[in-house]
């Protein structure tokens, strides 16, 4: 006698579940190139960073001990690495804000229409695309302490007397200037670009609803208009604080860091240290630094944008 | 008929199919190309160009003699060192790696050479003694790398401006520069900078101070490897370099680049510079104005007489441990010493050999190689093959082996030295005092205590001695 007992077939699912399980599915499979590009050449890189940071390792050895943090002791008390981590919040700081203001003024200018604006709009894309050890060729003679030719501009037109002359890349404060104004030249497209698109997404029944209101250019504009554009605004300043807070190209061709390790930001003194010096663990310290910050502006940021997708 | 999210299932199922084979592909086809007999060079692209469209046919040609397939790739001297950090990380990437400072940070990852090295002594005779302090390490006793060449690193002036002011022989020691500095400055108020000494993060730069610290008695290390920077000579030094910035120098040396010193004086925008043939060379290839004026002058003097300069560049080949070609590498490096004729006149004279018996008649006995060597060498710098005017404007570089010296001087170059020179700890210590930065003895202090904290960590290794004597 066959005493098999039935198994209770499984209930059949339902069209609307084999559509959600083929979606996760498909939804796993089309995020997984850009998680395993992350995964691995952001998570692994870092997690070894941080490994390495503990550590002597040296560029010439693949052998190292684990030294605590004595790495990080040892840079903290280097009054480079101090003047490094200053530079890199004057830097970040101040070529985000003067990209936002002059983002904004491009983005009303390109908001109207004129002649030539297509061609204006390409000049306008070009320091984005163009490489930036190419472009940074270019500012290096247009900086150049013996050869500038802002200094010969100023000089001919009676700026400059005799024996004065700007050491823009000699001088530390001026050296800083010049850094900040090609991260300025470089961001400024892409800014551009992100503030016109939030400024276009703002409905015109507003801006004429606020005319009617009486409300003036700037009332407009800082009362209305950024308020609407929050989220864009944030993901712009977020991309903005971030490339440029973790950017060390400039720096690197344009000064290397002088005169006398003044114009370091972190990211170039990480590279010094690290790969040019050969003391991996304390490069990886130096650079190691950024990630808090990094860590707190994208939180705030993040915050900032939820906050007011939600109002 | 298929529905768009059936469309874009497949599609992506497909790119991702397409990506994996991609990836899989060369691993599946192609065989290790190292076992057929290859090998891979890293070299510098050469600051005197016409040297590169030598080496690579050369390089080439010795590879069909010898059944090989060399491959040269050039990189900007700035990379040479990450380029080498990366091959070592992945331990992969070329057999030969030519480094143009210190290569000592390696040793560790480089086969030892000293087979190399009495082959080829057994050839020539002995190395230069700064190559052999610049490849070979007492503490570890291994030769870590092999030298075909270095550059003397002269001082050049500007004889039409000297001559002005009264010396039309140039400068002799270090305190004609400070005397000359405000002359230049009457009788050629044009020149943005009267001496030309960079102060900067770069090469050159790195050079120069060091030829300062040494003529004025001081040093990083002694012979055992001891720290020594904290030292009234180099304080001495700290204040002349003050001083010869106040009168002689602006600002724009604090940012200069390895060009900036040969642009500056091809421009007659300064007198005098420390600098290899290498702007002279570009002068004459483009028939520049300054090229009448352009004349050389030794290694100057300091105040008790020394007269040193370091070597503008001295090559050092290494050849990694994870090459799957080391005996053709070998053969390789002692071939590029057998042309140690053809590699100076390739590079018009800029490079010098580390084995003047490389350059010897043929068929001179050993002992006679050096000289005979020494004698050809002299014989090339008397009567310039490339057009010098006058034809032996280059004779006091025959001359340039007694006052030139490797960096580490007085003791062997050392992974310490190495990481100093490359994140500029002394071009730091002299621009900061020069400039009123720092006091020189704080400027001092600040870069003695740097020095021996990368020393100490170099000890730890076991890679560097001393450390019972620092200062």
């Amino acid at each position: 006698m066959n005493t098999t007992t039935a198994v209770p077939a499984a209930p059949a699912l339902t069209a609307g579940e084999t559509i959600r399980r083929s979606d996760r599915r498909l939804g796993v499979l089309m995020l997984a190139p850009a998680l395993i590009y992350i995964a691995l050449l952001v998570a692994i890189p870092f997690l070894l960073a941080l490994v390495l940071s503990l550590t002597n390792s040296s560029a010439g050895s693949l052998e190292f001990s684990f030294v605590g943090l004595q790495n990080f002791k040892n840079v903290v008390a280097s009054a480079v690495f101090r003047r490094a981590l200053w530079n890199t919040f004057v830097f970040t700081f101040v070529s985000q804000l003067t990209v936002m203001v002059l983002g904004n003024v491009l983005a009303r200018a390109l908001m109207k229409p004129f002649r030539g604006k297509g061609l204006a709009r390409f000049l306008i894309l070009l320091p984005w695309a163009a490489p930036i050890s190419l472009a940074t060729l270019g500012w290096l003679w247009i900086f150049d302490s013996t050869f500038s030719v802002i200094n010969w501009v100023l000089k001919v037109a009676g700026w400059l007397g005799p024996g004065q002359w700007y050491y823009w890349l000699g001088d530390t404060t001026l050296g800083m200037v010049a850094i900040i104004t090609i991260q300025v030249w470089r961001m400024l497209p892409f800014s551009t670009v992100i503030l016109l698109a939030g400024l276009t997404s703002i409905p015109n029944e507003v801006r004429e609803a606020s005319a009617i209101d009486g409300a003036g250019l700037f009332s407009r504009i800082f009362r209305i208009e950024i308020p609407m554009m929050r989220p864009i605004l944030t993901v712009a300043v977020l991309f903005g604080v971030v490339f440029t807070f973790t950017d060390m190209s400039v720096v690197y061709l344009l000064t290397r860091g002088g005169p006398y390790n003044s114009t370091h930001v972190l990211a170039s003194l990480a590279f010094q240290e690290g790969v040019l010096g050969g003391d991996v663990g304390r490069g990886a310290a130096v650079a190691i630094f950024l990630v808090p910050v990094l860590v707190i502006l994208a939180v705030f940021m993040l915050r900032t944008s939820r906050r007011a997708e939600v109002v | 008929m298929q529905t768009r999210r059936q469309f874009v299932v497949r599609g992506t199922t497909l790119v991702a199919v397409g990506a994996a084979a991609t990836a899989a592909g060369p691993t599946i086809v192609v065989r290790d190309a190292r076992a057929a007999g290859q090998l891979k060079v890293l070299q510098w692209a050469h600051f005197v160009p016409a040297y590169d469209k030598w080496f690579d046919p050369f390089a080439k040609e010795w590879g069909a003699k010898h059944g090989v397939e060399v491959t040269v790739d050039h990189v900007n001297f700035a990379e040479v060192v990450p380029r080498a950090t990366a091959d070592v990380a992945a331990q992969s990437g070329h057999d030969i790696h030519m480094f143009i400072g210190l290569a000592s940070a390696f040793e560790e990852q480089v086969i030892d050479l000293t087979d190399v090295s009495s082959a080829l002594e057994k050839k020539y005779g002995k190395p230069v003694e700064l190559a052999h302090r610049s490849t070979y390490n007492p503490f570890t006793r291994k030769q870590f790398a092999i030298s075909d060449m270095w550059v003397p690193d002269p001082g050049n002036y500007h004889k039409e401006i000297w001559t002005k002011i009264g010396k039309p022989n140039g400068p002799v020691s270090y305190d004609d520069l400070v005397w000359a500095a405000p002359e230049v400055k009457k009788v050629a108020p044009q020149m943005q900078i009267p001496i030309g000494i960079g102060l900067s993060q770069d090469i050159d730069s790195n050079m120069a101070v060091r030829n300062m610290l040494w003529c004025h008695g001081g040093s990083i290390q002694d012979k055992d490897g001891n720290v020594v920077l904290n030292s009234p000579e180099t304080l001495r030094a700290l204040e002349y370099a003050k001083k010869l910035y106040s009168v002689g120098m602006t600002q724009a040396v604090l940012s200069w680049n390895a060009a900036s010193n040969n642009q500056a004086f091809n421009a007659q925008e300064t007198s005098y510079i420390l600098n290899s043939i290498s702007a002279y060379r570009t002068a004459q290839d483009n028939k520049l104005p300054v090229l009448d004026h352009y004349f050389f002058v030794p290694a100057l003097k300091g105040p008790t007489g020394t007269q040193l300069a370091s070597e503008h560049v001295m090559s050092g080949y290494v050849i990694w441990k994870f090459s799957k070609n080391q005996d053709a590498a070998k053969e390789f490096l002692v071939g590029l010493i057998d042309a140690s004729r053809e590699s100076m006149l390739a590079s018009k004279l800029y490079n010098f050999p580390s084995y003047y018996g490389a350059a010897a008649e043929a068929n001179t006995p050993l002992n006679k190689k050096s000289e005979s060597g020494a004698a050809w060498i002299a014989a090339q710098c008397n009567k310039d093959p490339f057009g010098s005017n006058p034809p032996d404007k280059l004779a006091l570089l025959a001359k340039s082996l007694p006052w030139s010296t490797n960096l580490g001087y007085p003791g062997f170059a050392n992974p310490a030295e190495g990481e100093i020179f490359d994140t500029y700890v002394l071009t730091d210590m002299f621009a900061k005092a020069a400039t009123g930065a720092l006091s020189p003895k704080d400027s001092m202090m600040e870069a003695s205590n740097r020095a021996k904290e990368i020393f100490t960590k170099w000890r730890q290794k076991k890679m560097v001695p001393g450390g019972g004597k620092d200062k």
